[in-house]
């Protein structure tokens, strides 16, 4: 990531958290809210590559956990892992279509909630694993596929990337 | 072959931002370093809320079409009870004014008659279950209006729950029905009442009193009331909850209890911080 870009992302960043803390908060189903600070990641993976998605990944869930009760760094733990796992994924993907998008916030949205419930029992939150983990996982991923497009390009514009950059680096024959 | 130098890069910053996020995490659960974290969530808390407040007010209308959109079906039949208790309310007595209902609230919690001599902070609950995995409320009252962390919270009713987290000018109250959370019970209002441990089990979930004697005469409808016993995490005789269930363990030593809060955890518009701050 370079340093201009550094700033345009940091502003996605507070945009998102401001409307997960806000509108996010208001917005219950089934008793439970959406989380749109797994989407930063994911559209940072996606488009810039497993480095830019961990570093996105740690900085956004570091937002967030300085306000929430749980742990603070756990939240930054599990971001930095899903936004280097799904640039992982993908990596050598053509990202200009939808559908690799959806699949990557559905998967990705469903793997960062057990990860977050599994690492905080570990550090001593057992509480986190007697939640209703289904209906978590499913207005989590369904909210984050359906808001996953927009995220992307606005993380591709703040990123300064191109949908085909994925490919310039298959094409050096580099493995990551 | 050697690995290509981006792919070194990247393994070299994933793995220092896991160590960073470790290294976080066990400055905030070390007792020695915890107050370094806390105060840092402060901090931002107290730089963030004002712009969070702002932008709360401009996208109310907004949140309050997704809510109303989940929730149009269960709105319209509660809409349909409301409007019939209104029409009973305004044959039975003159229909009073929202500001008028607020101050009977806030003021229904100065005459808690459990609390004492004890001096209390009245707050207002500005959010409800900030994470997923929480039950939690956050008021707009801080360290700066007299709120301390680990400070017992009533409502009308009985016992809320425990500041886990206070601001300068807000705090986070974890609920007894969060699954961290754990009070020490005496059954009854006498001397001799058995003790217990009541449990929070999660959002959703009754909560469970534990190593009650067997030989408690232990009935559903029975009171819990706080113990305050020495170490306790709250002052004595703050009501608890009611028991709705009870079943005694396989061994027949114990008998485990399903309580429900006798607070309204539902509708907590306003509670009481007690001033009161544990011996440990």
């Amino acid at each position: 990531m370079s340093l201009r870009a550094a700033p345009r992302v940091g502003l996605v960043i507070a945009v998102v958290l401001l409307a997960q803390s806000t509108v996010g908060l208001d917005l219950r189903i089934a008793g439970v809210h959406p989380d749109l600070v797994w989407l930063l990641p994911i559209a940072a993976g996606l488009t810039a590559g497993p480095q830019e998605g961990a570093l996105v990944g740690f900085v956004a869930g570091l937002g967030v956990d300085l306000f929430l009760p749980t742990p603070l760094g756990l939240t930054a733990l599990v971001g930095c892992l899903l936004g280097f796992g799904v640039g992982r994924a993908t990596a050598g993907l053509s990202t200009s279509g939808p559908w690799l998008s959806i699949v990557a916030a559905l998967a990705g949205s469903t793997a960062a909630v057990m990860l977050y419930a599994v690492l905080g029992a570990v550090l001593g939150q057992e509480q986190m694993l007697r939640v209703d983990l289904g209906s978590v996982v499913a207005v989590v991923a369904g909210v984050n596929a359906l808001l996953v497009l927009p995220t992307v390009r606005t993380m591709r514009r703040a990123l300064g990337s191109e949908p085909t950059s994925r490919r310039r680096t298959l094409a050096s024959g580099a493995r990551w | 072959m050697a690995r290509p130098r981006r792919s070194r890069r990247t393994l070299t910053t994933v793995v220092v931002l896991v160590l960073v996020s470790f290294t976080i995490i066990t400055i905030d659960q070390t007792n020695g370093t915890h107050h370094l974290s806390a105060g840092v969530k402060s901090l931002a808390s107290d730089v963030f809320s004002p712009l969070r407040n702002g932008v709360n007010d401009l996208l109310r209308p907004v949140g309050d079409f997704f809510a109303g959109a989940v929730d149009y079906g269960s709105l319209q039949t509660e809409n349909q009870k409301l409007q019939a208790t209104i029409g009973r309310l305004r044959m039975a007595e003159a229909e009073r004014p929202f500001e008028q209902r607020q101050l009977q609230e806030i003021l229904a919690l100065q005459h808690l008659p459990f609390l004492g001599a004890q001096p209390t902070v009245s707050a207002q609950t500005t959010q409800i279950d900030v994470s997923n995995f929480d039950v939690d409320i956050t008021i707009g009252k801080g360290r700066s209006d007299g709120v301390g962390y680990a400070m017992p919270v009533v409502g009308a009713g009985g016992l809320v729950g425990q500041v886990v987290q206070a601001n300068h000018h807000s705090s986070i109250v974890q609920l007894i029905t969060d699954g961290q959370s754990k009070v020490g019970v005496v059954v009854g209002t006498g001397s001799h009442g058995a003790t217990a441990v009541l449990d929070g089990q999660g959002p959703g979930s009754p909560m469970t009193a534990v190593f009650v004697a067997a030989t408690t005469a232990l009935r559903k409808g029975d009171r819990l009331y706080t113990s305050g016993l020495q170490g306790a995490q709250y002052p004595a005789g703050i009501p608890v909850g009611r028991v709705t269930g009870t079943r005694v363990s396989a061994g027949g030593a114990e008998i485990t209890a399903q309580v429900s809060p006798l607070a309204d955890l539902g509708a907590l518009a306003y509670v009481d911080v007690v001033q009161w701050v544990p011996a440990s």
